[in-house]
Parts: C-alpha cells; structure tokens; sequence
C-alpha cells in the first residue's frame, strides 16, 4: 500500500470517495419524500364500501358553504379567553364555537427586527417566506413539508403540489385573501380576489391589520340572494405578531390588540348570519410567542395555538368546555376541502375537525372512509396492523350500508377513528424521518476516508518519505497484497451485513436490491482501502519533528483549523460563522504583525546602532532584504483594507438588516463612488494579471493584447448594462448586446489559452517567430534546448540519457499555465461580481501575495535552513484556506440559502440553462476559495526550484486541502446528526450541510485541475518532442 | 519561572497580586450589586477606572517602595514633572494605539466610539500603565518591542505577564458576541470589558497560587508538578 501513499493524487481519489458517501448522507438526511404532485378529483371519491355500491358525490356533498379562515400572527392558546376575547369567550361558553389546540409546527425563523433597506428586503423577504411557509404549507395542503420541499424550490418558493386552493379552483369556487403577501406568492395564480400586504415596518402594527379589515365590509355584505360574495375567504392579521416582537406577551398594547380581533369575529360571525347559507369560522394563529415576544423555539406558549371554529347555522359544539381536544394544523386541509365540496387535496394527510362532521351516520361514516381511504394511499404499507384496522372497518361499514344496522354504524366509526389516528401517527413519523443507518454508515465511513485522508498527509508532511526504500519491497508481496485486500474486504462485507441484520434497520441500504448493491459495495470497498490506508500509515508515520520548530503563527494555524469545526455544535455560530472567521483572521494578521513589528525594531535598531553589528548579522539583513523595509507599513494597511472590506457586506443572521458600506455606495446619489470601486477593482485587477504574465511564454506580446482586450470586454460589459458611466467620446457602447460582449470575453479567453499551449509545443517556432532572445535567460526558458554540447548523432540517443531540458520546460510550462489559470479566474470573476465587489478580486491577490511574504519563515525565524520548507507549505496551504474562506464571508455570503446571488448566474446568457447558470453562481459564490486557491497553486509553482521538487509540494498542498475538507464535512455531519431533531434544522443546519456540498465540489474540481494541468504538461512536452524532431529534421 | 532567590522581591510580587485579587473582585461585586454592571461601556463610569487607576498607582508605591535608596535619590534628583508627563503622553498615545488597534479588529467604526475608548482606557490601565510606574517610559517602551529582555526580574515578568493575559482575556471575551442569547452583557463592549478584567484578575490569582506552591514545594516536592502545570499558562516567554 505505500506506493499508494506516495501517489499524487491519492488525496484526490479518496476525496471524490468521501464526496460518494457525503452523497448517501444527504440522502439519508433528506427524506426524499417531497410532494408528490397527485392532483386529486371529486372522481376519487369511492363508489363502492367493500362491494356495496353508493353515489360518492351525492354523499360527500356538504351543502352549500363559505368558509373565512381568519389567521392570527402570534396567537398564542391563552389568548383565546373572556378577559382579552369577550366575545369568542362567550361564544365557547355558549358552546356555539369550539375550541381546540392546535400544535404548530415550530417555525423556523423570526421576523427582521427593524426596516431592513431596500437591497435586502429580497433576503429578508425569502427568510420570511421560509418562516410562514410551514404553517400555511401545513394548513393548505394537508402535509407536513420537508427541507426538500424548500430547497428544490429554490428561489420561486410557490407551492407546486396540490392544495385546498388548488381544488378549490377546480371546483370553480371563489377564493379570496386579505392579509400578508405571502400567501400570494405560495399560491400564484389560485386567487380569484386578493390583496397582500406587505409588512417590513415591525413597528406598524395598527395599519397592516387595518388593511385586512378595510375589506370586509364589502366582501362580508351578501348580494340580492343572500349569498356572500366568496366561498373561501382568508385573513391573516400580523398585528399581534408585531407588538409581541416589540414590546412582549405582556404588553399594554396586547388588549386593545385582541379586543379588535374580537371585533372583527364579531363582525364575521353577524354577517354569517344574514346569509342563507351555511357560514363556517375557522379562527387560528399560526404559532404563539414567548413572554419575551419572540417565537422560534419549542416551548408550549410559543407552539401551542388556538383552533376556533364557529358555525353560523344550528350549531353546538360536542365537545364538553375545556381546553378542547388536540389537532393538528394539517387538519385544517381537508376540512375547508370538504366544506368547499372539493376533494380532499392530494397529499393530504390529515383528519376532518370533529365538530365539522355531519349528525347523518350514513355521511359521517362515508366522510371517515374517504379520509381514511385517501390516508392510506399516502404511501401506508398494506401489510401494517393500521391496515387491517381500516379494513375491518370498511366492512363494517359495508355491513351498515347493506343492513341498516346501528351496532355496526357504531363499530365502524371507532374502527376508523382508531385506524385514522393510528395513520397520523405512522405518516407523521415517517415524512419526518431520516435513514437513520445509513446516516450512521456515511458517518463511518467518512470518519475512516478521514483518517486515511489525514495518515496520508502526515506521511507527505515528513520532511523527506524515502522512495528508493519501498522501491524493492513493493514487488515482494504482490500477489499476498491481493490476499490480504480480498480478505479485508471480506471481512468489511460481513461486518456491513451483520450490522444490517442486528439493527433489524428498513434502510434501503441494507436492501440489497439491484440499484443499491452498488452502493452497499462501495461502503465495502471504501472500509478496506481506507483500513490499508490507516494500517500503513500507523507503520510509516515516523518524523513528524517538523511541527516542533513551529512559531506562533504556524501553531495558531495549524491548531486553529481544526477546532474551530467544533464551534459548529452552536447553532447561533453556523449562523454567524463569519464572525469566528474574522476572529481567527483578526488574530492571525495580529501575530504577524507583532512578529513583524518585532524583526523590523530589531533590524531598525541594530541598524541605527551602528552598522557593523548588521555586519555581524547578515542573515538578518538578508530576511529584511527579500521584503524590505515597507513590510510593515503595508502589512497595517492590509488589515486596515480587511477592516474595509469586512464593512462592506453584513452577512450572517443576526446583524444582517444593518446599514452597510454596500447599501451606502448602491444609494443612487453615491453612483459615482461606486463606479470608482469598480474601475478601481477592474484596473487594479488589469495590472495584476499584466504583471503575472512575466511567467508566461508572452511572445511579443501578444498576451498583453489579449489581457488588455478582456479587460476592455468587461468595461464595455458594465457600461452596456449600465453599472457604469460611458466615457464622453463613445457613449454608443451603452446600445451593445452586453451577450455578445461576454461571447467575446470568453473568446478571448479561449485564445489565450489555445495560443499558450501552441507556443509550448513549438508550432511558432516554424512560422519564424521566436521569443525575442535578450541577454537574460528567463527568455529561452520556453524552448527546448539541450544544455550540453550537441553531439551529432542526438536524435539516436536512448530516451534515458536526453540531455533535454525536459523537466526544466515543464515546470515553466506548469508556472505559466498556474498563473493564466489565477488570471483567467480573476477576470472571470471581475465580470461576475456585482458592482461593489470587484473591489475584493485585487484584495484577495494582495492579501495572499503579502501573507505568504510574512509567514514566510525566512523572515519570522532567526535561524533559517532546510526544515522549515515542509512547515512553510503547510501554513501556507492552511493560510490561503483562511483567505478564501474569509473573502467568502466579506462578499456577503453566509450559511443562508438567501445569501446566493441568483442574478450573477445570467451573466452574458440570454435564456435559462441550468447547467451554466449553476456553474456562474458556484463561481460567483466561490469566488474567494477559487482566487486564494489559484494564488497558493501559482505560488507554489512560481517558487519551486526544480520539477521535481514542484511536484512534491504540489503533493503537500493537495493532501493538506483534501485532508481539510474532508474534516470539515466529516465534523459537520456529526453535528448534523446530533441536531437531526433541532429546531432550527431546516433554517440554519441543513442550508449548510448543502454549502458543504458545493464546497466538496468544488475541492474536487480544484484539485482535479491541478492534475489536469500536470497532465497536460505532459501531453504537450511529449507533441513538442514530436514536432522538434519534425522541425529538426 | 519565578525564582526564588530573591524573597523580597516574591514577597512584593505576592503581596500585590494578593491585593489586586481583593481590590477588582470587590469593585466588581459592589457595581453589580448597584446594577450598573451592565453600563461599564458608558462614559459615565468612569470612576471604575478611576478607582483602578488609584489602586495600581498605589501598588506601583509599594512595588518600587524598598528599592535601593540611592537609585531612588538619583531618580528624584531628576526631573519628576517631566517623567510624568512623559509619562502620561506615552499612556495617550498607548490607548490611542489600541483605540485604532479595536477598531480594525471589528469594532464599530463610526458609532460606539466612547465604548470603544472606555474599553481602550482600561487596557491602558491594565497593561501599560503598572510597567510605566515601575520601569518608566523608555524601559517599558523596549520591553514592548522585544528589545530588552526583563531576564530575572520578578516583578517586571509579573506585569508583563499580567500585560499579556489581559488582553488575551479581552480577546476571548468576544467570542460570546456572535451567540443569539440576546443578554444584556453581549452588548459592544461589556464582554471584552469584563474579558479583561477577568484576564488581568486569573493572572494574579494564579501568581498568588504559584508562589504559594512553590514555597509548598519546599517542603512536599511532589506540589512541584502543579507548579510545573502553572507555568504552562504563562505566556510570556
């Protein structure tokens, strides 16, 4: 197994195995059981009991209706009493209303405190969005949603499946809303009248009530017919809410609040009765509130809520006074379905509220069946006890219908209220459920790729693993290797499905059916490399002695890393996790700066002392020589530029609403600030990558040329679309296709890089042009040569003993292909970066470049040698992580799905195309990863000396980064585990472990180029030698 | 590593630290008690840092008290009134620094300023201002740098030390901030404020139980090892 360890890209292949099983994680995490998209008909409805035939439709039919359905915000249980409610108290003492609680689901997110400004309203607007979405889900719909149901509806968060409205406009019923808008973008297009309110001003909590009740004169008052104008009619009040988030549960303002509430029933429940048909009040709160006026947690004020209904016509409530028996918010479904004569929804999983059900046994019973009938089709295996149970009933139904008799009637109606509660119980279970096992299984076995992962990189982290050693062991016992793996694997396979049968698990891992074999012999597979991959670095990890001459900075580094995953077991720290980030960065850059501080008084010092002490020392002034003295002052200009750009984005959860630089600079009156950080951005940017091209094959020039007009591309781009001012003497440019300019940036791109490869091969050489050759000899760098005196007979020489300058070609090429991939990478994400965000694509550059000058050991540790070369790669692959990483967060990401800019996927693209639209925003968000991890892979390639030792490093760094972040996810899962049940699973745990996800991708994808690009050197060294020899001959 | 060679010095070092344990606890207790904890960012308590600054000036009298009574006429002899404002421009120009300094590390730029202030007063108090009344200005200024190496001194590795775990405890402090508690005391900057206090205050409690166990050690060897643990916690190296 050791030449595996010392394969390069080991790390890679073990990081695409842990993507594989973070995949079956998600799996298990997500319960893939989102909506189904069953429309239903009235044609469901059954016609035969077990044999007996009956008109379905006639049955079902509940007579003539309206239903209002009035939600109020933050009503808690306790609200719905004599002394803040007189009237509806009345009405329950009376028994002419029921009352039930209701248990909400826990909702995920509270509202923004305070106004948030116009550029986040669309953030706040979706975080608000996910905050109602449950509790309306839950009551339209009939089922209770899950993450997926969310995330696939990322960005248009509509219901797609079927809903009360849904077949309430089947039936041609006229559906009304009065109240938050959100329910209009849930539901687009089902409304026959509506108006929505918006409510961003927490403080407003008088006219955003007054907005809802505006209506009800009209919409209450009944035409010539007597019949009120809707069928369904919906209210929602945020009132309640508001003054709960300003001022608590035990408000002055809570009274008068919920005395207008009354009112409003009042109104409703008189007007109900002036119609000549049935009027039903459904009155609820979608979640409660804490003393405090928060909601958002578990507790019982905050998640149980009241359930009223009223009925205009000979109504008594059966229940005897109390607190009224428990229901569950997807009841309220099929319920307003059946009152509105429709069907019950598709995915409806809930019960009729039993004050609504008819005193006719025939059509009571019928009701249970269809409910009960409709339930079990919800996925409920036949073969459950719940199933007979149902179908026991059935047949007493049948018996009843056939014969008439009560006895069965009454048997029947307990069969099915038994079965049916049963039902809630099983389908609640499972929507919810996660794969426990194999959650536990991708836990596992990611844990073990991470240690495999980690004995890899503390194998490459020795400071020299001897390959001439292993040379002659490898062939002793190849065909006893083979043994050993088939045996191991084994041994994995019967460990994998004893643990199947002990946890007697219904995983469809342990199905062992034709799909999931594969999988089940991929965790198999994975157990025993990742064992062989552990048992020989248990026996070849030796000399770890280089993290014992680690300084500060490197320990802070290195230990830092890894606890800080820990910080995750915090939700409110997933939530701000940019705020841990700029702590450690705020800390490292301190270090260095005192460690800077440091050498630079004592060079000083000394300096000023007298000269022939810096005599003494000229190591001393040799560390000053390679940075200069300016070392300092731009090192506190870095952090003061940090400290810039932290302001420029709020991100995260809690301090999001507040004002921030980039509000400031979008403000229409300030355009002219931030046209000049764009152009600041795009120029400074220009100059970055003219000056990186000093490392590629830049042939009279033509690559300034290309440069040049990329750049010029995104100028034009931005002032097609109108981000920036036409200069005076061409304002025509504002009438380009900004599409057609960004076809023309790729372009450009593309020839760059065609035209790179080409001159590495040689073709130009034959059309006469050459490099120009100066005295230097960077400028032949890029031709093969041979160093030695050319022999006559060279061509017949045995590939061993080619004296070309191979390896020599190869670095240069690699050196030149890093830096145009880091250059292409900044241009690409200059042009996708909003406006006030360019700014950030020089920074990460500056601050890589200027980090890797300081951590730089030659310049922090008075003895300088060879033992600090292993040390210097690590902390630097672990800094330039910590830069992505915090350029992340300073271009206002966070762990939110809210946070992803949807607008940079349509960049230069004229229609929708999922594929390019998710690579722009993968891009766009990574940019900061992306550019820091471009800068490490030119650097590493700028600074290696010779080919070999460039691959070497290249080695360290790719199993340094595949180590990270398979830690990172491996941490995280178990967090998730952990808070598989935690309220804030959906609003804050699961969007994370998705980031995560892109994250890996994204490793992978970086790391793959790696290796395409040393393949690639390959490929064109071996048409270069084919084309010299041709050229030559 | 204290030594123990020189008593009189140990003694001094465990006298006040003995006194800083009494004295900080005590003011902190009294201003909670008055529930005016929570306001310590404000301008307006300004007296807590009057008080410190007493209690060290006072400290700082008996720290330098029994020193060589000629070196102490050869500095009197000097010019006092210059010292001291040297002195104070020195402590202005230190809290000015960390002023900036909290600032770039993420605190508020353009609102909070008297918080921030507040907060770098006391770390002025906490860290420089002990060393300048034992040292004086040019002394306490290369000990900053690194330039001079405070070898056996006793009493100045006390300070430095309590220099050093100040602001790490400030530092720590902030680390509560992002949490959603939605307490009180997450406000800018109540944690960092207290941070400190709390670092300065397990610095001298910690000086106190080493020179108690070392003088333990004496006589039980094996109290040795705790003393070897203790010294781990020391960052000034």
């Amino acid at each position: 197994m050791l030449p595996w360890m010392q394969y390069r890209w080991t790390s890679l292949c073990l990081l695409v195995a842990g993507f594989g099983t973070l995949t079956l994680f998600l799996y298990g995490y997500f319960p893939l059981k989102y909506n189904s998209g069953k429309l239903s008909s009235m044609d469901d409805l059954p016609n035969f009991i077990d044999g007996v035939s009956i008109d379905g439709q006639q049955v079902y039919n509940s007579g003539e209706n309206s239903v209002v359905l009035m939600v109020i915000d933050g009503l808690r249980y306790d609200f719905v009493t004599e002394w803040y409610m007189p009237y509806t108290g009345q009405l329950i003492k009376n028994k002419s209303a029921c009352i039930y609680v209701s248990v909400a689901e826990p909702p995920t997110v509270t509202m923004p405190r305070i106004k948030s400004p116009e550029r986040k309203k669309e953030k706040a607007q979706w975080r608000r969005t996910i905050n109602f979405w449950r509790d309306i889900f839950a009551m339209m719909t009939g089922s209770v949603s899950t993450f997926a149901d969310v995330a696939l509806n990322f960005g248009a968060p509509a219901v797609r499946g079927d809903s009360v409205l849904r077949v309430a406009k089947a039936r041609g019923r006229r559906t009304v809303m009065y109240g938050d808008d959100t329910w209009l973008r849930l539901f687009p297009g089902l409304w026959s009248e509506s108006d929505g309110t918006t409510s961003f001003f927490v403080t407003d909590y008088t006219e955003v009530d007054n907005n809802v009740t505006r209506h009800l004169d009209k919409v209450l008052a009944p035409d010539e017919n007597k019949k009120p104008s809707f069928d369904f009619l919906v209210l929602h009040y945020l009132g309640l809410d508001h003054i709960g988030h300003l001022e608590g549960a035990r408000s002055e303002k809570i009274k008068p609040k919920l005395g207008e509430m009354d009112q409003v029933v009042k109104k409703i429940y008189t007007a109900m009765q002036q119609w000549d048909r049935n009027g039903v009040l459904i009155v609820c709160g979608d979640h409660g509130m804490r003393d405090a006026g928060g909601h958002g947690g578990a507790t019982p004020s905050e998640v149980l809520v009241p359930l009223v209904v009223l009925r205009s016509q000979d109504f008594v409530c059966p229940h005897p006074l109390g607190q009224g028996p428990t229901v569950a918010q997807v009841d309220v479904a099929p319920s307003v379905a059946w009152l509105l004569n429709a069907p019950p929804p598709g995915d409806s999983t809930g019960r009729l509220l039993p004050a609504l059900l008819p005193q006719d046994t025939r059509q009571h019973l019928y009701l249970l069946h269809v409910i009960a009938q409709h339930n079990t089709k919800q996925s409920l295996p036949t073969d459950t006890e719940v199933y007979r149970q149902f179908e026991r009933a059935e047949k007493q139904f049948a018996h009843y219908l056939a014969t008439g008799q009560q006895s069965a009637a009454k048997v029947a109606k307990v069969f099915y209220e038994e079965s049916l509660e049963k039902m809630a119980e099983y389908l609640a279970s499972t929507s919810t459920d996660f794969d426990t096992f194999a959650l536990v299984i991708a836990e596992c076995i990611l844990y073990l790729i991470l240690v495999a992962l980690f004995s890899v990189t503390l194998y490459s982290v020795q400071p020299s693993p001897r390959r001439e050693s292993v040379s002659h062991h490898a062939h002793r016992s190849h065909a006893g290797s083979i043994v050993a793996f088939v045996v191991i694997f084994c041994i994995a396979n019967f460990v994998l499905v004893t643990a199947c049968y002990i946890s007697e698990t219904k995983s469809q891992v342990c199905a062992f059916n034709t799909p999931w074999i594969t999988v089940f012999a991929f965790l198999a597979i994975a157990l025993t490399v990742t064992y062989f991959f552990i048992k020989t670095g248990y026996q070849k990890i030796r000399d770890l002695s280089i993290f014992k001459d680690a300084n500060a900075v490197d320990n802070l580094l290195i230990l830092a890393t890894p606890i800080f995953n820990f910080s995750f077991f915090g939700t409110s720290f997933i939530e701000e996790e940019h705020m841990t980030w700029y702590f450690l960065w705020n800390t490292l850059m301190f270090f260095v700066l005192v460690k800077t501080l440091m050498v630079f008084t004592i060079y000083v010092s000394k300096l000023w002392v007298g000269a022939t002490e810096v005599q003494d020392k000229p190591e001393l002034k040799l560390r000053m020589a390679t940075v200069g003295v300016g070392i300092l002052p731009k090192w506190v200009l870095l952090i003061a530029l940090h400290r810039y750009l932290r302001t420029m984005n709020q991100t995260g959860d809690r301090w999001l609403f507040l004002p921030d630089t980039a509000d400031w600079l979008n403000a229409p009156e300030n355009s002219i600030y931030l046209q000049a950080h764009l152009v600041i951005g795009t120029l400074a940017t220009l100059k970055i990558c003219l000056s990186n091209l000093s490392y590629l094959n830049n042939i009279i020039k033509v690559h300034s040329v290309f440069t040049i007009a990329a750049v010029l591309c995104i100028l034009c781009y931005r002032v097609a679309t109108g981000a920036l001012d036409p200069p005076l003497f061409n304002s025509n440019i504002k009438s380009w296709d900004p599409v057609f300019i960004v076809d023309l940036f790729w372009a450009i791109l593309l020839a760059q890089f065609i035209f790179e490869i080409i001159s590495y091969i040689g073709a130009f050489k034959s059309c006469g042009l050459e490099p120009i050759v100066t005295n230097t000899p960077e400028s032949n760098k890029f031709v093969y040569n041979k160093p030695k005196a050319k022999t006559e007979d060279y061509f017949y020489d045995s590939m061993v003993e080619e004296p070309w300058n191979v390896d020599e070609v190869k670095l240069n090429f690699v050196r030149s292909m890093t830096h145009m991939m880091l250059n292409d990478l900044m241009l690409i994400v200059v042009l996708l970066m909003r406006p006030h965000n360019v700014i950030m694509v020089p920074s990460i550059y500056v601050t890589c470049a200027l980090t890797s000058q300081c951590i730089d050991h030659k310049l922090l540790d008075p003895k300088s040698g060879n033992k600090y070369e292993v040390l210097d790669i690590v902390s630097g692959t672990l800094a330039h992580m910590w830069i992505g990483i915090v350029f992340f967060f300073y271009q206002g990401n966070s762990n939110s799905l809210s946070s992803v800019d949807l607008g940079s996927g349509y960049v230069g693209l004229r229609e929708y195309c999922p594929a390019r639209v998710a690579l722009r925003m993968g891009l766009h968000a990574y940019a900061g990863p992306a550019i820091a991890g471009a800068a490490l892979f030119a650097d590493i390639a700028a600074n290696a000396d010779t080919w070999q030792q460039y691959l070497k490093t290249i080695w360290r760094a790719t199993n340094i980064l595949a180590w990270h972040r398979m830690y990172a996810v491996t941490v995280y899962c178990a967090v998730c585990i952990l808070f598989r049940h935690h309220l804030f699973v959906w609003s804050v745990i699961s969007p994370k472990l998705l980031y995560d996800f892109v994250a890996t991708v994204f490793s992978i994808q970086a790391l793959a180029t790696i290796a395409q690009i040393e393949a690639l050197a390959h490929v064109t060294n071996m048409l270069a030698r084919m084309f010299t020899y041709k050229s030559s001959l | 590593m204290f030594s123990l060679h020189n008593q009189l010095e140990l003694r001094k070092v465990t006298i006040s630290s003995l006194i800083t344990c009494i004295y900080l606890p005590s003011i902190i207790t009294v201003i909670s008690y008055k529930g005016i904890l929570y306001s310590v960012g404000n301008g307006s308590s300004c007296y807590v840092l009057a008080l410190i600054f007493c209690a060290e000036l006072l400290k700082s009298f008996y720290l330098n008290s029994s020193k060589d009574v000629h070196a102490r006429r050869n500095k009197v002899n000097k010019n006092k009134a210059g010292d001291i404002l040297r002195g104070f421009v020195f402590m202005l120009c230190v809290k000015f620094a960390f002023f900036i300094g909290i600032i770039l590390f993420g605190a508020p730029v353009l609102e909070c300023h008297e918080e921030t202030l507040m907060l770098s007063s006391l770390l002025t108090l906490l860290t420089i201002f002990p060393l300048i009344l034992h040292t004086g200005v040019e002394t306490s200024m290369q000990l900053l740098f690194g330039i001079k190496n405070y070898g056996r001194d006793t009493v100045i590795e006390m300070l430095v030390n309590n220099a050093l775990m100040t602001i790490c405890g400030a530092w720590l402090g902030a680390v509560v901030i992002p949490l959603d508690w939605n307490t009180p005391w997450q406000k800018w900057p109540i944690p960092c404020y207290l941070g400190a206090i709390g670092g300065f205050l397990l610095s001298n409690v910690l000086t106190v139980l080493k020179v108690s166990l070392m003088s333990g050690a004496t006589k039980y060897p094996i109290l040795n090892i705790l003393v070897h643990v203790l010294n781990g916690f020391q960052i000034s190296k």
